[in-house]
């Protein structure tokens, strides 16, 4: 009962500002406040589509089923999902920082919502075409980190103290090869205006010009979202959720929320970037858009449910050894066939050959037949005879 | 002032208690920890005790296969190995061709669906999620010829003093003939996927090594103690049942490092369906699956003796006093796992929190017979 | 990254594939036909009572300790319906605590208890799922229908007849056989005989085999 009160002033001052904001701007607002709510509504349908998306791939890549009970081939069980979090009880440690503790959820889910009013998903669906789209969407991005050193923090416990600040090592590392990769497209369009970006492929996506490009973006992207193999910080096997351990509950599922929500910003950048957007023959344009948004996200899930994790140590490694340095390379390679107006071939052949170059060095490094250890094999009759 | 006295930092205690996803059982570590490196480590045991030497004081031989059974509640069939052996040792009784081959072919499936499970697990250490399927889903086709053989699929109580308790199907020979291409080819893809995968490697390599002098000291046994190079496997050198007239190999590793004990495992299990191989092409195509004289439940003149056998997780050793009577005067197991904790403590010095539990892993231990 | 291409290839392949799942409880795998579920107490059909007879031998040497049993005199033997001089009254096993080892079977003389394949029994009761006589030959019979259970004297007859048929000249060979059907049919009548050798009729055939 205690809770109505402060439950009712928060309603009514956003019904007052409400009111005041159509009062005193017309019909703009109605607008702007009618798709904001619509981009809600579509992001939280597009979240629970993407947890049975990546239950029913992992499965398969399981040889397994995935959910089949909740509904007509477990369709319903993100429902399911969101409504058992939303009725569990909320376990609060009793030491918690409690301002901390209230706050980090908040301090995840709202930027990893906001940056979603820059990005388009047709060249006429975007909530507010920003000329510095990109920009935006990279500054809010980064402000998640802060979030989670919150919740590492306010939750009291050594685990979640110890993910917390691997989580911050971890997305401050990664946000280098992100940036510098969006400045490398930013240079290739012309524009940082996402909705231009997309245009501006034409024919020849990004992809084909830099895969070495992609393939770092995707990775950086990986890591920042904290998906395997980067997902050290929330690894159930060793840390039991990292920052997220005390968590339970609707706590949870906002963080829950705002993981898939950046997988889904993940994905759809690198549609932007690399994949032309919303180009393509037939279909309109938000179904080729989905589409390739969902190729990326099964990617992305192909990736989970292959390859082991990264140490921290290792995961700093890869990203201060491995992706900043290749990042800054590609950034010069594209600077100078900008500048000397090389075509574009050329640019496709360096970048292919920078990456395999580095794929190489690191199979040669750690994996390749001379390196990699062996197992020796002596016949049992020989040592019965010693 | 030194620099450190400047900078004073307490070491973290973190518990890796007694509920925990990686700990492979109800088993706590307690691990001081610098920043990310482990400063001490300290196991502690007994979360699983039941008192099983103690309950077998009470109970006749046969139902003391069913406790051994639980025990290592994995390789259940070597344990079984193990406690008839010890008894057929005291008693002197020679079990007869078909039922000892029957017996090294089930001990042998049992050793590969063991190290099966280890390969899983060993990828969810590591973060991988797929490899564990693959495992599990081999280990049913094995767990169903267990099924078809003894009537259990895991603890079985199929072996008895002096042989089997009734023979097998008529189709024995055929259904694990069957099954033999199907596990090699999930062999093969168990290692394509984690072997040799760049991000295992870069976990598994140089991690937690402890070289041949150590892990002798220690009382490693099993293919941990292979792992560091010493060639020290009990069916080779002091051999049991008709593992004499097999032709196999033995991995050895070169570091001693959490891939080597990785490897090892990997490696045994196609040794393993080497030995099953010949196995079914010696074994005698009828006879008596069970000693004769030996009554149901038997009596064991008095006397001591220490059997050991080569499980999936080690040396096991049943020391077995008895009185004359049915039931015997004391039982001593000699688990492997509790002797390979021993060495835990000194491979996890130094390493990050992260590959403590790739180490606990890698030693492949099992609660139920460390705690008995 | 070779081999992470490579893994990435294997784990495609797999996802191809058929999966292994089934789903349970719509989708039953087999059962194999040694498969152990819980204890079952047997039935004789021709007299009408159980065959267990109350000797206590599966009592004592289960390793839980979870079964319990009384043995009275038998009525049916004082009307002379049955040779079996006593019979078991009350029988307990707590489903819960017993482990399916199977020993009560291999000890027990009489076929009286056979490890049936119930194995799903769950349901919600404080008791510990001990069930009691009734209980135990109900599962009993439905473990005898499905499994083509022969009963412990037709086992007896079938043995005794190839060992005369075994041990007879060849030119009474015919005879031989015709007795032994005549004893297979006599022994289905009068069950009797058997039975209460039944402790007897035990020790020949080991020494036998000896």
């Amino acid at each position: 009962m205690i809770l109505l009160i402060p439950l009712g002033v928060v309603l009514a001052a956003l019904l007052a500002i409400v009111g005041l904001a159509i009062g005193y701007g017309g019909e703009d607002v109605v607008y702007i406040l009618i798709k904001s709510l619509s981009l809600l509504t579509i992001l939280s349908v597009v979240v629970l589509s993407l947890t049975w998306v990546e239950r029913k791939a992992l499965a398969r890549i399981q040889q397994r089923m995935g959910p089949m009970r909740v509904g007509p081939y477990g369709l319903l069980q993100p429902i399911a999902d969101g409504l058992k979090l939303l009725i569990k009880e909320d376990i609060m440690p009793a030491w918690v920082d409690r301002p901390v503790y209230w706050l980090a959820p908040l301090a995840v889910f709202i930027p990893s919502f906001a940056v979603w009013i820059a990005v388009p998903f047709t060249s006429s669906l975007v909530l507010t075409d920003m000329s510095l789209g990109l920009l935006y969407v990279l500054a809010l991005s980064g402000m998640s980190l802060i979030g989670l050193l919150m919740a590492g923090w306010g939750s009291a416990n050594k685990y979640g103290i110890i993910g917390g600040l691997r989580s911050a090592a971890q997305l401050i590392s990664y946000e280098i090869p992100l940036l510098v990769i969006a400045i490398t497209i930013a240079m290739l369009a012309g524009t940082l205006n996402l909705t231009e970006i997309a245009m501006g492929q034409g024919n020849t996506w990004y992809i084909l010009l830099q895969p070495l490009a992609l393939v770092i973006f995707l990775l950086a992207g990986l890591a920042e979202v904290g998906r395997s193999p980067f997902d050290i910080f929330q690894a159930e096997s060793e840390l039991v959720g990292g920052p997220f351990i005390e968590y339970s509950g609707a706590h949870w599922s906002i963080f829950f929320l705002a993981e898939y929500i950046n997988t889904f910003l993940v994905a759809a950048l690198v549609t932007i970037f690399f994949l032309g957007g919303w180009s393509g023959p037939l279909l309109p344009e938000l179904a080729w858009f989905l589409i390739k948004c969902y190729s990326v996200i099964l990617v992305i899930f192909w990736l989970r449910g292959t390859l082991p994790r990264l140490r921290i140590d290792q995961l700093m490694a890869f990203g201060w050894q491995g992706l900043v340095p290749l990042s800054f390379l590609n950034f010069l390679m594209v600077a100078f066939a900008l500048f000397y107006g090389w075509p574009n071939w050329v640019q496709t052949v360096l970048s292919l050959t920078t990456l395999v170059a580095a794929s190489t060095f690191i199979y040669m490094k750690t994996a390749s037949k001379k390196v990699r250890p062996t197992v020796r094999l002596i016949p049992a009759r020989e040592v019965r005879r010693a | 002032m030194t620099e450190a006295q400047r900078l004073e930092s307490v070491d973290i205690m973190v518990n890796m208690g007694p509920q925990h996803p990686s700990t492979h059982g109800v088993f706590r570590m307690v691990l001081w920890v610098d920043g990310e490196r482990i400063v001490e480590a300290e196991p502690h045991i007994g979360y699983l005790h039941r008192g099983s030497e103690k309950l077998c004081e009470g109970e006749l031989y046969p139902q003391i296969i069913t406790l051994f059974d639980r025990m290592d509640y994995i390789g259940n069939y070597n344990m079984e190995l193990a406690i008839c052996s010890t008894v057929e040792k005291v008693m002197g009784i020679t079990v007869p061709e078909r039922a000892e081959y029957i017996r090294v072919i089930l001990c042998e499936l049992n050793r590969i669906s063991s190290h099966m499970l280890f390969y899983g697990t060993m990828g969810l250490d590591a973060g991988a999620m797929t490899p564990i399927m693959y495992g599990f889903r081999e280990r049913e086709r094995i767990q169903n010829l267990f099924e078809a053989t003894s009537g259990a699929r895991m603890m079985h109580n199929y072996f008895r003093i002096g042989g089997l308790r009734e023979d097998p199907p008529d189709d024995f020979a055929e259904r694990v003939a069957g099954i033999l291409p199907a596990l090699e080819k999930g062999i093969e893809e168990g290692d394509k996927l984690l072997t040799y995968n760049e991000v295992f490697l870069a976990r598994a390599r140089n991690v937690g090594i402890i070289n041949g002098q150590d892990a002798l000291d220690y009382g490693l046994t099993g293919p941990s103690l292979r792992a560091s190079g010493i060639p020290d496997d009990i069916r080779v050198i002091e051999p049991y049942s008709v593992y004499d007239r097999f032709d196999f190999d033995i991995p050895l590793g070169n570091t001693g490092d959490t891939w080597d004990r990785y490897a090892m495992r990997v490696e045994e299990m196609r040794q393993s369906i080497r030995i099953i191989k010949q196995a079914l092409e010696q074994m005698p195509d009828d006879g008596p699956t069970k000693a004769t004289g030996v009554r149901s439940i038997p009596r064991p003149p008095a006397g001591e003796v220490y059997f050991r056998s080569e499980t999936p997780r080690g040396e096991m050793g049943v020391y077995i006093v008895t009185d004359g009577g049915d039931k015997p005067y004391r039982l001593k197991v000699r688990a492997p796992s509790f002797a390979n904790l021993q060495a835990l403590r000194t491979m996890l010095r130094g390493v990050y929190v992260a590959d403590a539990v790739m180490i606990l892993g890698s030693l492949d231990i099992v609660l139920g017979e460390v705690d008995r | 990254m070779l081999s992470t291409l490579k893994g990435m290839l294997m784990t495609l392949q797999t996802s191809l594939r058929k999966p292994v799942t089934a789903q349970y409880p719509k989708q039953h795998l087999p059962l194999m036909e040694r498969q152990v579920g819980f204890p079952a107490l047997t039935w004789d059909a021709k007299v009408g009572e159980p065959y267990c007879v109350g000797c206590m031998v599966c009592v004592r040497m289960c390793p839980t300790q979870c079964m319990s049993g009384t043995m009275i005199d038998n009525p049916l033997h004082a009307e002379g319906k049955s040779t079996r001089r006593k019979i078991i009254e009350e029988f307990e096993i707590n489903l819960g605590r017993c482990i399916l080892c199977g020993l009560c079977v291999e000890v027990c003389n009489f076929d009286a208890i056979e490890m049936s394949h119930e194995h799903e029994i769950s349901h919600y009761a404080r008791d510990g799922r001990r069930s009691d006589l009734p209980v135990l030959l109900e599962m009993g019979k439905k473990y005898q229908a499905e499994s083509n259970w022969i009963a412990p004297e037709v086992k007896k007859a079938a043995i005794a007849a190839a060992k005369a048929a075994a041990t007879a000249p060849v030119g009474e060979e015919t005879k031989a056989v015709s007795a032994s059907a005549g004893d297979v049919t006599e022994t289905k009548d009068a069950p009797a005989n058997d039975t209460t050798a039944g402790a007897e009729t035990k020790e020949p055939p080991v020494e036998e085999a000896k």
